[in-house]
C-alpha cells in the first residue's frame, strides 16, 4: 500500500517533468488547467491531456514582483512556476474564473506568456435560475474553442466516454476516501491529498488502474482501531494543503476523517450524470457540486428557514453525520471567497456547538511551532 | 508524591516542583539555546528549594514552546491547557485568562469546570508580546520597568501606528528624532500592545462574567494591566507570581496523571 502511495506522491512531486515525459512518449498535447472545477472531460474528449496546475508551496522569489501583496498562495505559486518556466511544455492553459483573483491574474498570464491555447471560462458566483443557461453557453464556447484548436470534433459519444472515465476516477477516489472513514488513521491525510492530486495530473486511464490496486491493498492491510479524536479539515480552497500541517494534526493524536479540499472531497464527491445530452449534463454537474466558498445560493438567504451559509450547513452536517468531534479550518491567507464566508461558517459551527480552530496557512503564514501549540491545545480541548 | 511542571518559553524557562498538596517551589532561568540543559537546571533548582533532588521527582510534564526538547518529561502538554489548569487552580472563578509571554500572547476562555472552551494566540510576529516591549525599551534606552513608569507620566499619548515590532522600532526612532517626549512614546507603545491583546481577547468571545486573570511576564507591568482592564471594562487579577502559572498547571497535570496510574 505505502509503495503505491509513494509512487503516486512521486508522480505528483515530478508533475511538471512528467508532462514532458508524457509528450515525448505519446506525441500528444497537454492543457494546464488552473484550479478549480475546470471541465477536464472536454479537454480529454478533444484528444488532449488535461493536467491541473498546482503551484509550489515554497518561497516566492519572482512572482511577487508582478503581483499585489494580497494575492493568495494558489495564485502566487502557479504564477511563480510560470515565471520559472515550469509550464513551458504546456500547449495551452485554461481556467474557470472562480474568483476575482483568478479572473485578474489569469489575464496577466496571457500578457506574460504566449500559449497556443488560452481559454477563460466564466462561471456565476450566485447560483440561481440564470446560472444553467449561462453555464451551458460557456461549456459550448469551451467545446468550440477546443475543437478549433485541435481540429477534432467533440462528439456526444466522445464526451460521454470521457465523462464515464472521469466518473470512474471519482468513484475510485470516493472508495479510497471511504476507507479512511471506516478505518481512521490507516491512510495519512497528507498521503491521501497527494494520491488524489496525482489523479489530476496523470492520464486517468493509467491512474484508475493504479488506484484500483491501491484500494485492494488498503482494504487488505492490517489495521488497529484506536480511540483518537476524529476531525474534519476544511478550507484552503484551491491548492495543495500544507503537508506539514496535516501531518502535525495527525502526529498530535487526531485522525482526519473528512475534508473539503479541492484535492479531496470537492473533486470527487459528485459524478457527472451519464444520460441525455452530455453538455447539459455537465452544466447540471457544475451546479450540483458540494457547497464551496466560491459559490453562493441566494435562494437560501430568504424565507423562514433561511441560511446565510450553505457551505457552513454542509460542514456542520458532515461533522454530525460522520461522528466527527471537531473542525480545523485552514484559512488560506488572502483568499477572499473563504474570508467572506469565514465569519458565517464560524457562527454556524458555534450555533451547532461544534468545536473548531482556525489555522492561517499559505506562503509566509507563520512558524510551524506556533501551529503545533495551537493544534495540541485544540486537541487537548477536544479530549478533555 | 513529588511531581514537576517545566515550561520552556522563548525567553525564560520556569519550573514548579510540587510536593503533596500544598508545598511547592519554583525556579526561573533565561532559556538560552540549550533547551535540554536549561530544562534540567530549572527543575533541579526548584527541587532543591524543597530539599529534594531531580531524581526524587516521580513525574514531569513539559510545556511551552520547548516542550518537545525535554526528554525526561513523561508527557508534553500545550501551554494553553497548562495555563488554564494553573490559573483555575488559583482562581476557580477564572473564566478568561490573558497570558502575555516573551514572544506570544494568548487569550483563553474557560467554562465553570475550568475546561478550555476557546482560545486564540497571536499571529506570526512578536507584536503584542513581551518582546515588543523589550525592543521598544532598548530603542528608547530604558529598562522595561522604566518604560511602564514613564508611560504613567504621559499627558499626551502618541499613537504608534505600527503593530509590527520591527516597524514600530523604526517609528520610535523617528519619534525620538522629532523630539517627542519619551513618556508619550512609552504610553503609545503600551496602548499599541494593549489594543493588539484586546483584539485577541475579543476574538474568543470573553463574555462578561467571571474573573479575568492575567499571567505571563508582562502581567508584572501594571500599566499594561490597567490599560487592558480599561479596554475590557473588567477588573483583572494578577497572581502573585504570574510567570509560573503555566509551569504550575503542568505540575498539576503531572500529579493527576501520576495519581491515575
Ligand atoms: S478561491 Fe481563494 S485560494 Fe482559490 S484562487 Fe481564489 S482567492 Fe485563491
Amino acid at each position: 500500500m505505502q509503495l503505491i502511495l509513494d509512487k503516486l506522491k512521486l508522480r505528483y512531486s515530478r508533475r511538471n517533468t512528467e508532462i514532458v515525459k508524457w509528450k515525448d512518449n505519446t506525441g500528444g498535447k497537454v492543457i494546464g488547467c488552473l484550479p478549480m472545477y475546470f471541465p477536464e472531460e472536454f479537454v480529454h474528449a478533444a484528444g488532449l491531456l488535461p493536467v491541473t496546475l498546482f503551484g509550489d508551496n515554497g518561497p516566492i522569489a519572482h512572482a511577487n514582483r508582478h503581483l499585489m501583496t494580497n494575492a493568495c498562495g494558489a495564485v502566487r505559486g502557479t504564477f511563480e512556476d510560470l515565471l520559472l518556466g515550469k509550464y513551458d511544455a504546456l500547449d495551452g492553459v485554461a481556467a474557470v474564473l472562480i474568483c476575482d483573483q483568478v479572473r485578474f491574474f489569469f489575464q496577466v498570464w496571457s500578457l506574460d506568456h504566449e500559449f497556443g491555447f488560452f481559454h477563460q471560462m466564466w462561471r456565476p458566483f450566485n447560483i440561481d435560475q440564470s446560472s444553467r443557461p449561462f453555464l451551458l453557453n460557456e461549456l459550448k464556447r469551451l467545446k468550440s474553442a477546443l475543437e478549433e484548436f485541435t481540429g477534432n470534433a467533440i462528439t456526444p459519444g466522445k464526451l460521454c466516454g470521457s465523462i464515464r472515465l472521469f466518473n470512474e476516477t471519482r468513484s475510485l477516489m470516493r472508495a479510497l476516501n471511504d476507507i479512511r472513514k471506516t478505518r481512521p488513521g490507516l491512510l495519512k491525510a497528507s498521503d491521501l491529498v497527494k494520491a488524489i492530486a496525482a489523479g489530476m495530473i496523470m492520464p486517468k486511464e493509467e491512474y484508475n488502474s493504479i488506484l484500483k490496486e491501491l484500494i485492494t491493498q488498503t482494504r487488505d492491510s492490517d489495521y488497529e482501531s484506536g480511540e483518537k479524536p476524529k476531525v474534519m479539515v476544511c478550507g484552503h480552497p484551491c491548492g495543495m494543503p500544507e503537508e506539514e500541517i496535516l501531518d502535525l494534526i495527525e502526529e498530535m493524536g487526531a485522525v482526519i476523517v473528512g475534508d473539503d479540499f479541492f484535492t479531496g472531497s470537492r473533486y470527487f464527491s459528485v459524478d457527472v450524470p451519464c444520460s441525455g445530452d452530455p453538455v447539459e449534463a455537465y452544466a447540471d454537474f457544475l451546479l450540483n457540486l458540494i457547497p464551496c466558498t466560491t459559490y453562493h445560493y441566494p435562494q437560501n438567504w430568504i424565507g423562514q428557514d433561511r441560511s446565510l451559509s450553505t457551505y457552513g450547513d454542509y460542514v456542520a452536517d458532515y461533522v454530525r453525520e460522520n461522528g466527527i468531534q471537531g473542525v480545523i479550518l485552514l484559512r488560506e491567507m488572502y483568499c477572499d471567497p473563504f474570508d467572506l464566508e469565514f465569519v458565517m461558517l464560524k457562527r454556524k459551527l458555534e450555533e451547532r456547538n461544534i468545536a473548531h480552530i482556525t489555522l492561517n496557512t499559505g506562503h509566509e503564514a507563520g512558524s510551524l511551532e506556533t501551529q503545533r501549540t495551537r493544534i495540541q491545545g485544540y486537541l487537548e480541548m477536544l479530549s478533555c | 508524591m513529588i511531581v514537576a511542571g517545566v515550561d520552556i518559553g522563548s525567553q525564560t524557562s520556569k519550573a514548579v516542583v510540587l510536593k503533596g498538596d500544598n508545598i511547592y517551589r519554583s525556579a526561573l532561568f533565561p532559556t538560552g539555546t540549550d533547551l535540554y540543559a536549561v530544562a534540567r537546571k530549572v527543575v533541579e533548582n526548584a527541587a532543591q528549594g524543597i530539599g529534594h533532588t531531580f531524581d526524587d521527582i516521580q513525574r514531569i510534564v513539559a510545556t511551552g514552546y520547548g516542550r518537545v526538547s525535554v526528554p525526561f518529561a513523561a508527557d508534553t502538554m500545550s501551554e494553553i491547557t497548562c495555563n488554564a489548569v494553573g490559573a483555575y487552580h488559583f482562581y476557580p472563578d477564572a473564566r478568561v485568562i490573558v497570558d502575555i509571554g516573551g514572544q506570544d500572547s494568548k487569550a483563553i476562555k474557560l467554562n465553570d469546570e475550568g475546561k478550555v472552551v476557546n482560545f486564540a494566540m497571536n499571529d506570526k510576529c512578536a507584536a503584542g508580546t513581551g518582546r515588543f516591549l523589550e525592543v521598544a525599551a532598548e530603542t528608547l534606552g530604558v529598562s522595561v520597568a522604566e518604560l511602564a513608569a514613564l508611560s504613567r507620566k504621559s499627558g499626551n499619548r502618541i499613537r504608534i501606528s505600527s503593530t509590527c515590532t520591527v516597524f514600530a522600532q523604526t517609528e520610535i526612532v523617528s519619534l525620538i528624532a522629532r523630539r517627542t517626549p519619551q513618556e508619550d512614546i512609552a504610553a503609545g507603545l503600551h496602548e499599541s500592545i494593549v489594543s493588539r491583546v484586546y483584539g485577541l481577547v475579543n476574538s474568543i468571545g470573553p463574555g462578561d462574567t467571571g474573573r479575568v486573570v492575567m499571567t505571563g511576564g508582562v502581567a508584572r507591568n501594571d500599566a499594561i494591566v490597567s490599560l487592558l482592564a480599561n479596554a475590557m471594562k473588567r477588573e483583572i487579577t494578577v497572581p502573585e507570581d504570574p510567570q509560573i502559572v503555566t509551569a504550575f498547571g503542568a505540575a498539576l497535570v503531572a500529579r493527576s496523571r501520576l495519581g491515575s496510574e
